[in-house]
């Protein structure tokens, strides 16, 4: 184990957490704005992104290998895996962010005349931003974290290091992994935070 | 009423320390473990189950440490993965360390190659024909460890074209079942082999050393429980490959539980 190695592991920790946290949010943000629109969904949605993390990973790979295209051995199926657990947070602050718009506003937006369309993009959608983007912000910085299980199915990223130091009781190997993971996670905390407070205003 | 039975409780558990029993985080590790609690309970010992630890170095240090008094280890691993002598005379090595080296509990559980069903393959040396194509797919512990994958494809002269993909130990078998991975590092006794329909690849140069189980235990385990002891050394030479296969199978391929195997198994060997 050296800096380079260690740097190149953190490369494929950031990859994955990065390609998992956006396809999250393309899947999550659609779900929680139609979750808003109709309240069977929401009962349904809501709730399967609830249980699906309690769900533990290891049984997650176990039901995903054999499946094709989204299974396997290896990042895809990590990867698919974090999606799943990065929705929780995406989708629930989505449909919180738009419920929590003032009624009032939305119906001054019908009475100039907005269409449906309009009342979502120009009103709903960027008085929700702040509440969506700490979604952002949680699903990211818990994924830098729960993506280290990518290396119980051949994966790769930091949890490598761990799952190598935790068979063999090597504690320098351990933090090697551990030590970048929290960097990383702290790091994304700290610009994402300003993200959000820029959007705030 | 309930507060006399916490207190009663309190009282139960501070003058009896339980015996802790450790084991490393596969099927039979977890219900060899379950047998010596069981074994220990009947005769009127308090005990703590630590099963499904982790590895084999978990264990070792959980040992060591003081946090488990007993778990099943083979010989093969005290000496190459342990001691890291291959021919140490482990009972000897232990006893320097205040822990005892139990008698052999009667079967060897060897590493084993496994591959899906194919007609061309039967021994190790045969993979040399499929080391362009084939995908290993390994644990962590056997691809760290010196007597694992490397020590391997020394000793057999092989070099596979593909790095092993490395996983958690419990998905290698449905890595390989489902054509994930070509080739896997399991137990000779494990009982998905059978249940998946796998085939076990000859050790034809005998690379793999012998893996007796045998009970690893600290010294000071009778003063815990008296005659604890005795009674781990009484199940020498009780279970042979065939029995320790049937009980891993039926849990890993009837999918019962841990604890009326074990039961089971200690009532028909009274």
């Amino acid at each position: 184990m050296n800096a380079a190695e260690i740097l190149r592991v953190t490369g494929e920790h950031v990859v994955i957490v990065l390609i998992s946290v956006v396809a999250a949010i393309v899947i999550g943000i659609p779900l929680g704005i139609w979750c808003t629109r109709n309240g069977a969904a929401s009962h349904v949605v809501l709730r399967a992104v609830d249980v699906v993390q309690t769900v533990p990973s290891l049984a997650l790979f176990g039901l995903l290998i054999p499946i094709p295209l989204i299974g396997g051995i290896g990042a895809r199926t990590a990867i698919v895996a974090l999606v799943l657990y990065s929705l929780l947070p995406i989708v629930r602050n989505t449909f919180t962010g738009i419920r929590g718009v003032d009624p009032a506003v939305r119906e001054a937006g019908v009475a100039l005349g907005l269409t449906p369309r309009q009342l979502l993009f120009d009103v709903e959608l960027p008085l929700a931003m702040p509440t969506i983007m700490s979604g952002v912000r949680i699903a990211v910085v818990a994924g830098i974290g729960i993506a280290t299980i990518a290396a119980a199915i051949g994966g790769g990223g930091l949890g490598t290091f761990i799952f190598r130091g935790v068979a063999m009781v090597d504690t320098n190997l351990i933090l090697a992994g551990a030590i970048p993971a929290a960097l990383l996670a702290f790091f994304a905390d700290l610009v994402l935070t300003y993200v959000e407070r820029r959007l705030i205003r | 009423m309930k507060k006399l039975i916490a207190v009663a409780l309190l009282f139960a558990a501070c003058s009896r320390e339980p015996v802790h029993i450790g084991s490393k985080n596969f099927t039979e590790s977890v219900i060899l473990g379950e047998l010596l609690a069981q074994k220990l309970e009947r005769a009127g010992c308090t005990v703590d189950r630590k099963l499904d630890m982790g590895g084999t170095f978990v264990c070792d240090k959980a040992i060591r440490s003081g946090a488990i008094d007993a778990y099943v280890e083979y010989s093969g691993t005290a000496a190459e993965a342990i001691l890291k002598k291959p021919h140490a005379d482990v009972a000897a090595a232990y006893a320097k360390d205040h822990l005892h080296w139990g008698p052999p509990l009667g079967f060897n559980n060897t590493f084993a190659m496994i591959i899906r069903r194919d007609p061309s393959l039967a021994k190790i040396s045969d993979l040399r024909r499929v080391q362009e194509t084939f995908q290993p797919g390994f644990g962590y512990e056997f691809v760290e460890r010196r007597d694992g994958w490397n020590g391997l494809l020394r000793a057999y002269d092989l070099q596979f074209a593909k790095a092993p993909k490395t996983m958690d130990l419990g998905l290698t078998y449905k890595a390989l079942a489902s054509g994930q991975v070509d080739l896997i590092a399991g137990n000779s006794t494990d009982g998905l082999i059978q249940s998946l329909g796998l085939v076990v690849l000859d050790d034809d140069r005998h690379y793999f050393p012998r893996y007796d189980a045998a009970v690893v235990r600290a010294n000071g385990i009778d003063v815990k429980c008296r005659g604890a002891s005795a009674i781990l050394d009484s199940l020498q030479n009780t279970i042979d490959d065939a029995a320790m296969r049937k009980m891993n199978f039926e849990v890993d391929g009837k999918k019962r539980s841990v604890g009326e195997v074990v039961r089971e198994w200690i009532d028909a060997h009274r």
